[in-house]
Parts: C-alpha cells; structure tokens; sequence
C-alpha cells in the first residue's frame, strides 16, 4: 500500500506542473497591465511632470520586482523573423503591437529600427514646452499650442500601438498636416521624415518567408514561470518554498490574504458535509430497508427534485423567505457578524455565538447541495448490496433483518459515500463561489470571484494549483480509506 | 441499433421500457413544449404585432425583419409616416385592427409606465393611443411583472428558454463530439493495440506540431480578426485552421512512406489510452466551474463562448462512458468479425461499435445537458459571461436577488430553471433504467 501511495504521488508531479501551466497560460493572456493596476493602486502625489518621471521609475522597480521584465517560460516556439528578445520590450501594448508588425513584414530588423524611430520621434514630442514657444512667439495662444502638441503627442502614441496598415498611414498624414499647419513643430520635422522612411523600409524590405519556419527559443532558468516556482534567490521564495507571490489587487501576500478567508469556508463546508451525512445515510438505509414501499418511492422522488434545484435558487429563496422584512425576518441579510457589536478579541464560544444566526441560512444551502445528491448514492448503493449473495447468506443463516442492514450491509454501502468526502478539501480552498456570494460571507469564494473579476492573476494561479493538489491528495485519500474500509480492493 | 432478429429490435425494447415510467413521458412531452416555446418564442412574446391594419395597409411587423423600414401612405396615397420597426411604439400607433403577441411585450423593451418592479398583482399604468396613462388594460398588463428599469419578465422568461435550450444543445454537441472521439479511440485501442511504424508516429507527432504552428501559430491573426468582426467568419476562420492542421498531419504521414526502411520500419504501439486517461484526469482535477469562471472572465463576453467553454470542459464524462463501453465492445464478436474481414479500424469503430456503444453515452449526454444549463444560469446568476443586454434566467434571478421585494423576479425564473433541469434529469434517468435494465435502481 505505501508504495502504491508513493506512486500516486509521483504522478502528482506532472499533474501539479500541466495544472499550474494552464492557469499560467490563462494569465498571460488575461487583458490589462499588472505593473499599470498596481502603481495606480500605489497613487503618488506631484505634478504631472515629476509623476510621469517618478512613476515611470516606480512601474520600471515594480516589473522587475514582480519579474515581468523576465521571459514568460523557458522556452518560446516563434517563427524565425520573430526576436527572442522581445519580451524586454517593457510595455505590454508596444509589445504585442511589435509582435504584429513582426508577422506581417517578417524583418525584425526593419521593425525595431521603425520601433526606436517612434520612440525618438517621441522623446523629441516630449521636449517640446508650451509655454518656451509662446514666449519666443507672441502671436500664438497658449491653449491652441497645448492643443496641437497634445494631439501630435496623441498621434505619435497609437502609432506606437497600432499595426494595421490603413491606420498607420492614416496616423502618419495627420502627423504631417498638423506640421504644415504649427510652423512652431517644425524641430521634429526631421524626426518623422525618419519615422516615416523607416516605416517605409519596414514595407520594402519585408522578407514574409521568415515567418512560415518555426524557430524554437530557448531562455534558461531565468524565466517568470521557473521564478514563480523556485523563486528568483532573493526577493521571492517560490512555490515549492510556500511562497504564492503578492495579490495584484492591494499587494498583499497571497498566502497571507488565504490565511484569513480559508477558515470560514473549511468551518462551512466540513459542518455541511457532517449535517449531510447525518441526514443521508439514515434516509438511503431506511429507503433500502423498506425497498418499493409508499414512503420510499415518495421518497426517491422528493429527492430527485430536491437533486434538481439549484443551490443558487434555494439560497435566494431562504433569503426571500426567512431574511426579508416583507416576509419573516428570522436571519440577517448578509455578512456572518454584525459589525457594530463584534468584538474580535471574544473567545472561539462567544464568537459562534454571535455568528450563529448568520450562518443558518448558509450551512442550510452548503448542506442542501450535498444532501440531495448523498441520500441518492446512498440510496443506489444500499439496494445494490442489499441484493448481493453475502446478504442472503446472513439472511439465510437466521439473522434478523435489522442486524443484516446494520452490521452487513451499511459498511459496505458506505464506500461510495467516501468518495464524496475527497471533495470537502479542495471545496474548501475554491470556496463555494456562489453561495458565499448570495449570502456575502468573506471566504474563498467571494475572494476568489473578486481576484477573478479584478484579474488578480497571482491569486488565481494559486488558488488553481492548490484546488488541483487538493482534488488529488482528496481521491488519493478516498483510495486508500477505501482499501482499509473493503478488504477485497488491496493496491498490491 | 440493427435489428438482432427480424421481431425483436433493441430500440423498440427501450422505448417500451420507457414509456412504462409515466413521468418521464411527461417530462418528455414537457421538453417537447419548451422546444416549441423556444422556437416560436419572437411570436410569442414581441412588442411588435402579429399582424396590424394601419391607415389601411396590413402588416405583419413581428414576423418581418427587425430593422425593416416602411413608408405609410394613406388610402388617398398621400405620405403619413416612417416606420422603423423596431423603434415604433406600436401601441401608439392608431391601428384599425390589431392582432398582438400572447406576450406583447419583448424581453429587452423597457416600458417606462411601469419601472421598479411592478408587481404582478399590484397597479400598472398604461398609455393608449390618445396619450393618457390609464390603468392597464388586462392584455397589457405585465402578467408576471417588470423588472427595475420596466422589461416584462414573462417576455424574458420566453425568451430565456431560446438561449437554455440552446446552451444545453451547442454545449453538450461540442462536449460529445470531443468525448466520444477521444473515448472510442482510447477504448478500441487501449494503449497496444494501435500500431504504427516507428517514422509514421515520429511524422504524425512533428506533422501534428508543424500544423499547430502553422494553424494556430501562424494564422493568430487571422484568426482574431474573424472573430473581433463576427462570431461565423471566426468559426470560418477556425474551420481553415483546423483542415489546415488535418492537411499537413496527413502530409507529414504521407511522407513518412519515402523513409520506410530498417529499424524505422519497426512497429510501435502508441499509448493512446495513456493520453486520453491523463487528459481526463488532468480536467477533473481542476474545479470545473473555477476554470470556466476564470476563462469567461478573461475573454469576451459572448453567449457563444461561454458555450463553447462549458463544452470543451464537459467532454470528460461522456469520454468515460465511450471507453468503457468500447473496453467492453471490442471483444465481441461481431467486432471482431469486421476485424477479421479485413475493414479498417477506422470503419469498424465507427460503423460497427460506436452505434452498439451509444446507450449510456446518450444517457450521460442527457445529464450533461443538465448540468450545462445550470452552470449557464449559475454564470449568469453571478454576472459573467453572457453580455449584460442578453435576458437569461439567471440573470433575472440575480435581479431578484438584489431587490428581495421583487419575488417574482426569484420564483418564476428559479422555476423555469429548476423545471428544466429536472426534466432533463429525469429524462436521463428513465432512459438509463430503459436502455441498460441492469442498472435499475
């Protein structure tokens, strides 16, 4: 049995890296910049100047802290037009608009001569002053000059961002008719007769063949993937050391900000559970018991619709019922603890004390989901022993029938049930999303759903990866429990 | 399902054992009326009517094109109005003989008369032609009431059952299609018995990343642009990809025959059982509706993708089924008579053992469909997925979680929801008692 064990969790390995990968590959995608959410979180004070200066520092600081500034995985599969070293390309939109202009003229050369051409074209924008041209130049009016050199500013930055033929073009007469027009942008007037040559090698010497052979780059360790496992030495743990990096949202440690909510959901999920079986296993031993009786086919019945309600129903209708001044107001609305009396410094009593009517209408939904479902396997399994050979040999051999369902029977139809147990810890981890968000308990769950809806991506790769190695510690467990429970299954 | 002799036909069997459970047939008859409300659901609740007399042309304006333009001239042939289908306020309009919707209301017009949650029972205001707010008369009346910014709810409901329906199908045909694929070739082949020489599988298996490349690799852009302009011409674009892929793996095999010599000639099983297995056990392992939370989130909002999602993440069970099922067919004889025959194991699998194997695939796909729609409703429910401006059942019971006042914004699409998933259920589970008497329960 202890090798079989040691054997499942080897597999564990690859499993835990396919797991992790796909929530990695969901990140990258996901739309926004972190290092952009972050700084603005962070918010500094200062003129408009000073904070494009400063905060281009700080978002610079804050990409190489977080290892954005690394390339995503060990390897990359491009074609060979593409650059390997693209991803040092710092902002993520000058990316993947290089990455286009890349696939459609096939010569990177040709791209980031065009690429370092805008951005000088840019910094030449930046230099510009409003208030020097005016003073060297009496007839113009302030706000028209502001005028002008922001929309040229406005031109030049979703060039930057921009690959589709007809836009570029378009961008680029603007550019020159906003020159004719403000004689005083005539010092950049060199700068976009380069931009505009450079765009036009990136047309003439395209070389597309490039970008029909794939090219398979190779970056090393030094990558976020292998940084976000094993940590970059220094700054961050890793994974595998406990370390789940810091949420996107408010920059808090993951594992601290799970810390805080998980307890709910376990206290949740492992009372539900327990309130379930408490309920199921009597029903689907008395169903099994009095097999085809009035009671049990009214029974089967009550359950398969209960089995077809959805949780999110059942909560919203306890709330309309039991939480609502129209109706009877038993139970608060939301929350599991009135904020105006709770004293966090109560004893672990006091608390679920307090709590308690908080949590009624909750645990009832918790429990209903798995109830239903519980009392059918149950149910099914129970019938299906009942009928098997051994029974009728204790049936035969003169026992009563209570002693044969009690000692015979129910240890064996227990073995289905164990099944479900597996999925408590994983449950507990994911929360259950949907009915903490009707009855807004701060767990998982609506933690969760908020770093979902925020695209908070270091909680969602964790939260992945432990529900992953949850769900198989959980069947792992269920395996073995079996084994003990039946002495028939052995794992030799 | 061929008959095994000329009385006895397993198909007539089951329908028989079937329609001994007068429920299910109930239910079956019920999913026959949500199929038919579903298809006939713009003529059953539209703001526009069926048929209208107006200054003496007849028109039929629900069942002509939404956008559709019509200039009115009187009897005298003078010019009166404009009329813009769908902007027109129909019940404004002085209509000489009128037939309306059962409904008259769509699931998106907001009737301003009647805002926050008029209730079903309570006073609703009306304004007839002359333009008095009047007391609503009882073919106005919101039946099941309005929601806060004044939509019918029974025209959303009608409406909603469209978009169920079809997630269930859409949804559950993509999950099938993977799952049965993937399940017949694990099951028929198991990990030895599909042999290969050893430069066909290292071609298919370089041909396979080579088309990747090319169809998904090379072709991202295109395959963006179809989708950023519509839904089909990114399906369009992806049918290209795929048959590209499909093209260059049979070239790539088709190759392979120029190097057949020596040790690479040398058979090898492919473990495609093993693939298929870690396949299912990887994506169970992940909470399904955490990953599809997670993938809705991340990109568009579109009732196509959210279908799509729940599909490609719901073939695990049905694969499950397959393979067992093939497990068990494939030592049977009359497979291994067409084995012996000489028919390719292509022909055999799919002519020949995936109709014996269909059973308890269609019973699982029947609870498939179930559950896809309860996670359609749950997405919706918290908000995600589909676009805000697509009336669903969940997304009326999450109005009616947010005003409690408004109950029926909670019972009536809780039940539609709730009733449809039972029928399906029970459906799946009388055909399983039908179609495999052992596992009566």
């Amino acid at each position: 049995m202890l090798k079989y064990a040691l054997k499942r969790i080897l597999t564990f390995i690859p499993m835990l890296i396919a797991i992790s990968l796909i929530a990695f590959i969901i990140s990258i995608n996901a739309p926004g910049d972190p290092v952009e959410r972050l700084s603005k979180a962070a918010g500094n004070e200062g003129s408009a100047e000073q904070q494009s200066g400063a905060s281009k520092k700080i978002k610079q600081e804050l990409r190489k802290k977080l290892g954005l500034d690394l390339p995503i995985f060990y390897m990359s599969i491009t074609d060979i037009a593409s650059s390997d070293t693209l991803y040092k390309v710092q902002d993520k939109y000058h990316k993947s608009n290089l990455e286009a202009l890349t696939h459609q003229s096939g010569n990177w050369q040709a791209v980031s001569d065009y690429y370092n051409s805008l951005l000088k074209l840019q910094d030449a924008h930046m230099q510009l002053n409003a208030k020097d041209i005016v003073a060297n130049n009496q007839s113009l009016v302030l706000n028209d000059v502001n005028e002008s050199i922001n929309q040229f500013g406005f031109e030049v930055g979703s060039l930057l961002e921009t690959s589709k033929a007809n836009l570029v073009d378009l961008k680029f007469e603007k550019m020159y008719s906003l020159l004719k027009n403000n004689p005083f942008l005539n010092i950049l007037e060199s700068d976009l007769n380069n931009t505009k040559k450079s765009r036009e090698n990136l047309l003439i010497l395209s070389t597309k063949w490039k970008t029909y052979i794939p090219a398979i780059n190779w970056y090393g360790f030094s990558n976020q993937y292998h940084m976000w496992l094993f940590g970059d030495g220094s700054y961050r743990k890793g994974l595998m050391r406990g370390d789940f990096g810091i949420s996107y949202i408010d920059s808090q440690p993951i594992s601290t900000k799970i810390w805080q909510k998980v307890g709910i959901s376990f206290g949740l999920s492992l009372v539900s559970i327990f309130l379930a079986y408490l309920i199921s296993i009597p029903i689907g031993i008395y169903s099994a018991y009095r097999k085809d009786s009035a009671v049990d086919k009214g029974m089967s019945l009550i359950l398969f619709i209960l089995y077809s309600m959805p949780s999110f129903f059942v909560g919203t209708l306890l709330l309309l019922q039991f939480a609502n001044p129209d109706n009877l107001s038993w139970f608060p609305v939301s929350g599991i603890q009135d904020p105006t009396t709770f004293d966090p410094n109560w004893g672990f009593w006091t608390k679920i004390k307090h709590r308690m009517p908080f949590l009624i209408l909750p645990i009832i939904t918790y429990t209903y989901g798995s109830f239903a479902f519980l009392s059918r396997i149950m149910r099914v399994g129970m019938i299906d022993i009942v009928s098997q050979d051994y029974i009728r040999t204790a049936r035969a051999k003169g026992l009563g029938e209570k002693k044969v369902i009690l000692k015979h029977a129910l240890r064996n139809s227990l073995l289905p049930v164990i099944t479900v147990f597996a999925s408590i810890f994983p449950m507990a981890i994911g929360g259950s999303i949907i009915i903490e968000v009707i009855f807004s308990i701060p767990g998982m769950g609506v933690e969760v759903f908020n770093s979902i809806l925020n695209y908070d991506y270091p909680m969602i790769i964790t939260v992945f990866t432990l529900s992953g190695f949850l769900t198989m510690v959980g069947y792992l467990v269920a395996d073995l429990l079996y084994a003990v429970v039946d002495p028939r299954i052995s794992y030799k | 399902m061929q008959n095994t002799n000329e009385n006895f036909s397993f198909k007539k069997y089951a329908w028989n054992q079937f329609k001994k459970n007068k429920i299910a047939l109930v239910c079956l008859y019920l999913l026959l009326v949500l199929v038919i409300i579903a298809v006939f659901a713009p003529y059953i609740a539209n703001d526009r009517p069926l048929y209208a007399v107006y200054k003496g042309n007849t028109l039929y304006p629900a069942l002509a094109d939404e956008t559709r333009t019509d200039s009115i001239y009187n009897k005298q042939g003078d010019f009166v109005q404009v009329l813009q289908y769908d902007i027109t306020d129909w019940r404004q309009l002085d209509l000489t003989s009128v037939v309306w919707a059962p409904i008259p209301y769509s699931p998106s017009s907001m009737d301003r008369y009647n805002r926050d949650y008029a209730s079903p029972s309570g006073k609703q205001r009306y304004k007839n032609p002359k333009g008095e707010i009047i007391e609503s008369p009882s073919k106005f009346r919101h039946k099941l009431g309005t929601d806060g910014i004044g939509r019918d709810l029974a025209a959303g409901l009608i409406h909603g059952t469209r978009i169920s329906l079809m997630v269930g199908l859409v949804s559950m045909g993509i999950a099938s299609l993977i799952g049965i694929i993937l399940g017949a070739l694990a099951g028929f082949f198991g990990d030895s018995k599909l042999k290969m020489p050893r430069i066909k599988y290292y071609f298919t298996l370089f041909g396979l990343f080579m088309g990747l490349f090319y169809g998904f690799g090379q072709r991202k852009y295109a395959l963006a642009d179809g989708f950023s302009q519509n839904f089909g011409s990114g399906m369009l674009e992806m049918l290209y990809s795929i048959l590209l892929i499909v093209g260059i793996v049979l070239f790539f095999r088709l190759l392979s025959r120029l190097l057949m010599k020596g040790k690479l000639k040398e058979e090898v099983s492919v473990p495609i059982d093993t693939f298929v297995s870690r396949g299912i056990e990887l994506l169970n392992s992940i909470p399904r509706l955490l990953l599809i939370i997670t993938v809705t989130a991340v990109v568009e909002r579109s009732i196509w993708i959210v279908m799509m999602i729940i599909g490609i993440t719901g073939w695990t069970r049905i694969a499950r089924f397959t393979r067992a099922e093939f497990l068990r067919i494939r030592s049977l004889e009359f497979v291994q008579a067409a084995e012996s025959l000489g028919y390719s194991s292509m022909r055999t699998i799919f002519k020949h053992a995936l109709p014996n194997s269909l059973a308890p695939v269609m019973v699982s796909i029947a609870f498939g469909i179930a559950s896809a729609i309860l996670i359609e409703s749950g997405l919706s429910f918290l908000g995600i997925g589909v676009p805000t401006d697509i009336v669903t059942w969940g997304s009326l019971l999450n109005l009616g979680r947010q005003n409690l006042e408004a109950w029926w914004l909670i019972i009536y699409p809780g039940m539609a929801i709730f009733l449809t998933i039972t029928i399906y259920n029970m459906i799946a589970e009388s055909m399983r008692d039908a179609l495999d008497p052992r596992l009566k329960s």
